[in-house]
């Protein structure tokens, strides 16, 4: 074998073909379940999708042609969101592969060139941050081809996979050129540079967001011209010379039946993506080995860390608990905030939730009607609920498997291994009932909800905050991988699925039976004060079984975790 | 075949490793000597091409490793103190990946994979993944790719860690082979029995500093002690190690 490309190409087909047959021999119903997972989001995203080209074609108040410009404005809408998280999840991805990660220590002392181990590395990275965008960005395109005005020809759904790769080399470039040029230039302030980068496109995120309200407001919100603005607000984004306007126009095109332009767009899509991986890989050439030098001696030879400031804030919540649960909680957030690659994505998270709450706070201003503040207030606890689930599954499941090999030094103290489960349990509980409460209070008083909606919503976040804990504390005990090292690798790994399914169906009992029945009342009666006595029978008998819900997904994940935990041997 | 020019390697504003001047020549077995935190591991990936030096140059085979890397890892082996190993794939299929990395010939990788896997008596487990491995296992796998293609400098960290007294024996074997063989070999070691009993030459590193190097019977000179290289060990760094005499207010220097 000569060509180093080949090696590895047969190295991950190898790597891919032992770790199958591995999961199929040990159980096949892992797989199975991963497999059905998959299909129930993507099936359910292919219907919200469908339901909503097919409501933007035929509302009376929108009717918008599918094949028109503002579509277009709508797709360059979505690859410009994708293009952003895409760079943001490739730089994180890469840093920790490329800077952090055994396996590249052990290439980099064989003589297989630098940009052969970064475009080797490269491409795991890619493959692995976008394979999400697939899964949401398929049914969307699929879709669309159904319900564009004639249905799109068959060669809309070949070519739709072809954009979709050449379009992930731009943002996979630009994140992996991010990150050669910050552990390069800036080895000492990486830190720094990574929390302005972040705090910078939020921050732009924001003054846009305000803009467009205060438009929307002048325009009438809700009706077609309003809309219309807001696609013309992105129609910078459709400049000739943005990638990801080829992109949607190239897709447009295709379901046009106009195989020149979308051939054309095809050739540009790939043609600059091509070269900007090419560019990022002849960079990675001169620029790899000497990032990798650096980051491993750019600072001190051995760094002290000691206590921080957000250690002792975190311990003043805390004094509830004696000593050895507080120091297991403190452990787990020192090793949570010293991994750049963790909170790095707890600040995407905050982002992502100060854009919400952000614009609840201009609905607030708007003088929108009472059945639209309800929808919007049900939504925005739906919203807080998936954050927690998101954040609970990605953050909190990992924390027991990521113990890992050095287990045995809990495993041996003298303390019991409950207390180990506890610890993570608080911690875990304490952040979201935290976040989760002040986000869902804000929001419905902002809104003008009823004192009861309020409670309802309150008491619906506090059983999922505990809820979601439970399950990712509990299941991260019964299903761990100590072998991984990587805690987003853990979340969607076959436990993580899991918990992320079991999460869901928790967060649609808790909100269908707490927040509904309430949420229904409130709809139904005019006034915004509701009287304890005029409660219906229904809302007394659907409540119990939410919070029996939330009870049990606490109890009985941690039991059988607990069990498992102590039968553990280290 | 292996060159260290003046290397000097800082972390930050922190020295680890101060003006290193060795040359080893082909076919000699060298330890490196020292106690934690000498230098001597971060000496090592200089020579493997991971850290670049901060002053200085290290060259293998006459290629200078910042200059022309690929040609100088070419003739290197490193085993590190915690070896990397696909764990999902099985010993033979790592060897396999070895053999094609250094664009081995077909029949020639077949033949030399055999014999690695008898020399290291792989066969019970080479085709199960490394994954289901014990330290030993890993160990001997780890080795038998290292010398799969007969590499010019052999840079081991370590080895002994966790071995069996059986696997210890069959190392040092190994490693005497490889220098009849031609190849050069650097070993670092925190056991003193098996640099005494297999080097050529010792250096004895502290503090990033160079601070003995030769025959064992030269570092007992050195030292002014005829005892085992144990005792020379722990007399040179003890020495190195002894605080400088304090100073008095005038600024001259207190007699110890």
């Amino acid at each position: 074998m000569s060509s180093p490309a080949l090696l590895f190409q047969n190295l991950r087909w190898r790597l891919f073909r032992n770790a199958l047959s591995v999961l199929l021999s040990q159980s096949w119903w892992r797989v199975a379940t991963i497999a059905y997972s998959c299909a129930l989001i993507w099936a359910f995203l292919f219907a919200v999708s469908w339901y909503g080209f097919h409501q933007l074609k035929t509302q009376p108040t929108w009717r918008i042609p599918l094949n028109g410009t503002l579509i277009e404005y709508l797709f360059d809408a979505f690859f410009f969101t994708l293009t952003i998280l895409l760079i943001f999840s490739t730089g994180i991805i890469l840093y920790s592969s490329l800077f952090a990660s055994s396996e590249t220590g052990f290439l980099l002392s064989t003589p297989i060139p630098d940009d052969q181990v970064f475009s080797y590395k490269f491409q795991g990275a890619v493959a692995f941050s976008s394979w999400a965008f697939v899964l949401l960005g398929s049914p969307l395109l699929l879709a669309y081809g159904l319900e564009v005005e004639g249905i799109a020809p068959w060669y809309y759904y070949a070519v739709v996979p072809l954009f979709f790769l050449g379009f992930l080399l731009i943002p996979g470039s630009i994140g992996a050129l991010a990150c050669l040029f910050i552990v390069n230039l800036l080895p000492r302030l990486r830190k720094q540079l990574l929390i302005g980068l972040i705090a910078l496109v939020i921050l732009g995120g924001i003054v846009w967001m305000v803009v467009w309200i205060r438009q929307a407001r002048e325009l009438g919100f809700g009706s077609r011209t309003w809309f219309e603005s807001l696609l013309s607000e992105v129609g910078f984004l459709g400049g000739r010379l943005v990638p990801f306007h080829w992109v949607s126009r190239g897709i447009k095109y295709a379901a046009m039946r106009r195989p020149d332009l979308m051939a054309y767009n095809l050739g540009l899509v790939w043609s600059y993506g091509l070269f900007a991986y090419l560019v990022t890989v002849w960079l990675a050439r001169k620029f790899y080995r000497r990032g990798y030098n650096r980051m491993a001696s750019g600072g001190a030879l051995r760094q002290r860390f000691g206590g921080h400031w957000l250690d002792r804030l975190l311990t003043w919540p805390l004094f509830f608990l004696d000593e050895q649960m507080r120091m297991l909680i403190v452990k787990d957030f020192r090793a949570f905030r010293r991994d750049p690659a963790q909170w790095a994505q707890i600040l995407i998270f905050l982002g992502i939730g100060t854009f919400y709450f952000l614009l609840m706070r201009r609905f607030y201003e708007q003088d929108i009607g009472r059945s639209f503040k309800i929808g919007i207030s049900i939504l925005t606890l739906i919203a807080t609920s998936f954050l927690m689930c998101a954040y609970t599954g990605r953050f909190i499941f990992p924390m027991l498997s990521l113990e890992g090999t050095k287990f045995w030094i809990l495993g041996l103290l003298p303390l019991d291994r409950s207390r180990l489960m506890m610890g993570k349990f608080i911690f875990s509980v304490l952040g979201c009932l935290l976040a989760g409460e002040f986000l869902i209070v804000f929001s419905n008083l902002m809104l003008g909800m009823a004192w009861l909606v309020v409670v309802a919503h309150m008491l619906a976040v506090g059983l999922l905050a505990v809820g979601f804990s439970g399950l990712s504390v509990g299941l991260g005990a019964v299903l761990p991988n100590f072998r991984e090292t990587d805690p987003s690798k853990i979340a969607v790994g076959f436990g993580g699925t899991v918990n992320l399914i079991a999460g869901l169906m928790l967060l649609g009992v808790v909100i269908i039976t707490v927040a509904g029945p309430i949420q229904l009342l409130h709809a139904r009666t005019p006034e915004t004060a509701i009287p304890i006595a005029e409660i219906p029978w229904f809302v007394w008998v659907s409540l119990p079984i939410g919070i029996l819900a939330g009870g049990l997904a606490t109890w009985y994940p941690m039991r059988i975790g607990l069990r498992n935990l102590r039968a553990m041997e280290f | 075949m292996i060159e260290l020019i003046h290397v000097s390697k800082q972390y930050g504003n922190k020295p680890a490793v101060k003006d290193l001047h060795l040359t080893i020549p082909k076919g000699e077995l060298f330890a490196f000597l020292g106690p934690n935190g000498a230098g001597k591991t971060t000496t090592i990936k200089m020579m493997c091409g991971l850290l670049f030096p901060t002053f200085g140059a290290i060259r293998i085979a006459g290629f200078d490793l910042e200059t022309h890397g690929e040609d100088a890892r070419r003739r290197i082996s490193y085993v590190p103190d915690t070896p990397f190993l696909y764990e999902k794939l099985t010993g033979r299929e790592v060897l396999q990946f070895i053999a094609d990395m250094y664009h081995m010939p077909k029949e020639h990788s077949a033949r030399r994979i055999q014999q690695m896997i008898d020399l290291f008596t792989l066969q019970p487990f080479v085709d199960d993944l490394t994954q289901n491995y014990s330290h030993g296992m890993r160990q001997r796998t780890v080795f038998a790719a290292a010398l799969l293609h007969e590499p010019e400098v052999l840079i081991v960290d370590e080895p002994t860690v966790g071995l069996d007294p059986r696997s210890i024996r069959l190392l040092k074997d190994v490693l005497r082979a490889e220098t009849k063989r031609g190849a050069t070999v650097f070993l670092s070691t925190h056991s003193l029995d098996i640099a005494q009993e297999l080097s050529d030459r010792i250096g004895v590193i502290h503090q990033g500093r160079l601070i003995g190097c030769g025959t064992l019977d030269e570092l007992r000179h050195s030292a002014e002690l005829h005892g085992t290289l144990e005792e020379v060990f722990l007399k040179m760094t003890e020495e190195e190690q002894k605080p400088a005499p304090a100073a008095t207010p005038e600024g001259a220097f207190a007699p110890a």
